[in-house]
């Protein structure tokens, strides 16, 4: 049956009805609905109007009297630097950082270079720049704590120290106090590595963090003779070594509770009274088995441990050797 | 919420009420989230006759429904019944113009367009076009037969048209409420949709949605709509027999007929008496069990009969191995599937919503309206997808403001 396709008759679907109706025969609701569509499209087309209308003057502004606009802001020089933090940089820093010349206006200056700058400090964790017409400019900083301090030294250079911050960042240190810096215990066993103009965080920091703020919390006595905090047996081991001023060298687990070490610790140190036989190793990260060791006196520690930077494996700063006549005591069930 | 979500709303004006649901369609996925209903007014077998009740509640269920959604529906898909609807079959062949006889588009769009293109009456609008499959020097090809190589393409349209005025009728009845009409959706292609499942589709199952004024039906063949057709006849005339039976008003033969109707005759025993209350009020009567079951299967058979001979050579049992399933409010008369098990002499039972309906719209009664939404949104895809590459800003920027 086949048939001319040209021939064809036009069969009418349902589809050409017209859908329109007049608002008399609509509902209420309808009705409503009908003003509120009629509304929406008003509004629609008034705010297209208004947008082409702005544009379009300020096309002829700018075509025939460029200089009408109003140009107070980019004239303006910028006469005062704001700095806003929660830590200890001043304004003095701010203004070296920035170095913004002194014929500088505020429009003409580029904020996201500014910020960059200010951020290239590895002790400034988060910046804000904000414009205040007409000539202020507002520097809204967030600083890092430190942590713990460390000796960097860089192949055939001077060691110089650097502060850590929780997230693993080393950065100089400007601005604060000296006898703070001094109460930080040092930081061992960890290389760093240059990641474009500051480091890279290192690893561990966290449970480092973790560690002192519990030791802190349940025994500061303890805390103040920490002298240095090696991670080097971190990444291996999960353990953090802390040697204190008298040499004693003890071992914490970072996947046990600290405050459960620390008070075994504490007890330990409380119950070696034997000023001749002084605790030498304590060793936390077995459980509830603590191999204790005891010897003779021990050297007080001096120079601080020095980290090297770029690649090379981490250096022990200090070795304990195990002196001949040690002897090992297990304290279970602490 | 995505920009691509619409709130659907499906409307099935009914003679005894009014459904609408809201789906929000993702895209990928509709979800019925709102659901109004309403005694319907207005309405007679399917058909609008007192626009302003119909439209009151309409509008009353599409309100209600938006209020359980708690969200604005954006375009509606429609059912379509009534006495009015009627649908034929038109086929038609071509050669395919390749030397290769390598089908192509072309070749598919013009079998196709001639066997849409048929001459209607007077007043007469296409409902809906229904393909069935293609064949290909005789070969049955269930799907596009692009690409394929033959000869001869051939393909059939079960074509459904109804008249202009009435469904110009149920399209303003919607319009009114400012709602544009998407989809007009057959009940029955909406209904047998909903409780047949792909398999029985496939191996011919015949789907019976018994409404209070007319009685919609559709034959599946080869996974397809076979048949589809309209009795404007239902449950509101067994309603009607009873009454006049009885001699009774309309509320108590409904009444009677919800309590003790059943489509086969269980009550042997002529003296049986059933109360019409029950409650000991005074004007309470008694009425033979026998009679009421008598009246309602009587006309329960016919009805089934009369479906059975619209569909004439259409239906043969053994082409129908999914059997006869029955929906709508109707189809809840006790026994009805045994009844029907009897007139079409194959299996028969009462159609359910899917595991994944909602426990309120579990009703027979709602499968139509469920229908609508997942047929409605099955057959948008390619509808869509057409108006996506004939529209563009202008067009969607038009839709958003006629649908607010």
């Amino acid at each position: 049956m086949s048939k001319d396709v040209h021939a064809m008759p036009e069969t009418r679907t349902w589809r050409e009805i017209p859908q329109e109706v007049s608002s008399r025969a609509m509902s209420g609701e309808g009705r409503r609905r009908l003003a509120m569509g009629s509304m929406r499209a008003v509004m629609f087309v008034a705010v297209i109007g208004i947008v082409a209308w702005g544009a379009w003057e300020t096309a002829v502004v700018l075509r025939e009297n460029p200089d009408s606009l109003p140009g107070a802001a980019k004239a303006d020089r910028v006469r005062s630097l704001v700095l806003v933090t929660d830590g200890v940089l001043d304004k003095n820093w701010l203004a070296a950082t920035l170095s913004i010349p002194a014929d500088a206006t505020l429009v003409g200056l580029d904020l996201s270079q500014l910020r960059a700058k200010v951020l290239a400090d590895s002790q400034v964790s988060s910046a804000a720049i904000i414009r205040n017409f007409p000539d202020k400019l507002t520097v809204r900083i967030s600083e890092r704590s430190p942590v713990v301090r460390m000796m960097a030294q860089a192949a055939g250079g001077t060691p110089s120290m650097l502060l850590v911050s929780r997230d693993g960042v080393a950065f100089s240190g400007t601005g604060f106090d000296a006898s703070m810096v001094a109460t930080l215990p040092w930081i061992d066993g960890v290389r760093l590595t240059r990641d474009g103009t500051s480091f890279a965080p290192i690893e561990g920091m966290r449970a480092v963090s973790d560690l002192i703020a519990s030791a802190k919390l349940e025994a500061e006595e303890l805390y103040r003779t920490w002298r240095v905090i090696s991670l080097e047996r971190f990444a291996t081991d999960g353990e953090i070594d802390v040697r204190t001023k008298s040499g004693m060298k003890v071992i914490f687990d970072t996947r046990e509770d600290y405050l459960r070490q620390i008070a075994r610790l504490d007890l330990l140190v409380d119950e070696s009274t034997d000023p001749t036989h002084p605790l030498r190793e304590v060793n936390l990260a077995l459980g509830s088995q603590v191999p204790v060791a005891y010897g003779t006196a021990l050297p007080v520690l001096g120079e601080p441990p020095v980290n090297t930077l770029g690649a090379g494996a981490p250096q022990p700063a200090v070795t304990f050797p195990r002196a001949p006549g040690i002897h090992i005591d297990i304290k279970s069930e602490l | 919420m995505s920009s691509k979500t619409t709130f659907i709303g499906a409307v099935e004006i009914g003679t005894s009420k009014v459904t609408a649901l809201v789906g929000e369609y993702t895209g990928r996925e509709i979800v019925i989230i709102g659901c109004g209903e309403c005694s319907s007014r207005g309405v007679i077998k399917g058909s609008v006759v007192d626009y302003r009740s119909a439209t009151e509640c309409t509008h009353n269920a599409l309100e209600i429904a938006e209020r359980d959604a708690n969200e604005r529906v954006d375009h509606v898909y429609l059912a379509q019944t009534g006495g009015h609807l009627e649908g034929f079959y038109n086929e038609a062949s071509v050669n395919v113009k390749a030397a290769d006889n390598m089908i192509e588009m072309d070749d598919i769009r013009t079998v196709c367009d001639l066997a849409k293109s048929k001459d209607l009456p007077l007043g007469r609008m296409v409902v809906h076009n229904i393909r069935r499959p293609f064949r290909v020097d005789g070969r049955l090809v269930p799907t596009l037969p692009e690409h394929l190589v033959g000869q001869r393409l051939e393909v059939g349209y079960w074509t459904v048209h109804g008249q202009e005025q009435r469904l110009a009728d149920n399209i303003h009845v919607i319009r009114g409420f400012n709602l544009e009409v998407r989809e007009l959706v057959l009940s029955s292609l909406a209904s047998g949709h909903m409780v047949t499942s792909l398999e029985e589709r496939q191996n011919g199952v015949l789907a019976i949605d018994i409404g209070a004024g007319t009685t919609d039906y559709v034959l599946y063949r080869n996974g397809a709509p076979h048949t589809t057709g309209v009795v404007a006849v239902g449950g509101a005339h067994f309603t009607n027999d009873i009454s006049i039976g009885l001699r009774l008003t309309e509320g108590q033969a409904e009444k009677l007929k919800l309590r003790f109707g059943r489509a086969v005759v269980q009550s042997r025993d002529k003296n049986e008496k059933v109360w019409l209350d029950g409650n000991f009020a005074i004007g309470d009567r008694q009425f033979s069990r026998q009679a009421i079951e008598s009246i309602a299967s009587a006309r329960a058979w016919e009805l089934l009969e009369v479906v059975r001979k619209k569909l004439g050579h259409a239906f043969a049992p053994e082409d129908c191995a999914g059997g006869v399933v029955l929906t709508g409010g109707g189809a809840k008369l006790p026994a009805l599937a045994e009844c029907a098990a009897k007139v079409f002499g194959t299996t028969s039972r009462l159609g359910e919503a899917p595991s994944w309906v909602a426990e309120n719209l579990r009703d027979p009664g709602f499968h139509t309206a469920l229908g609508i939404l997942y047929y409605g949104v099955s057959s948008l895809g390619d509808h869509t997808s057409a108006s996506r590459r004939k529209g563009g800003f202008l067009r969607n920027m038009t839709r958003l403001f006629a649908s607010t």
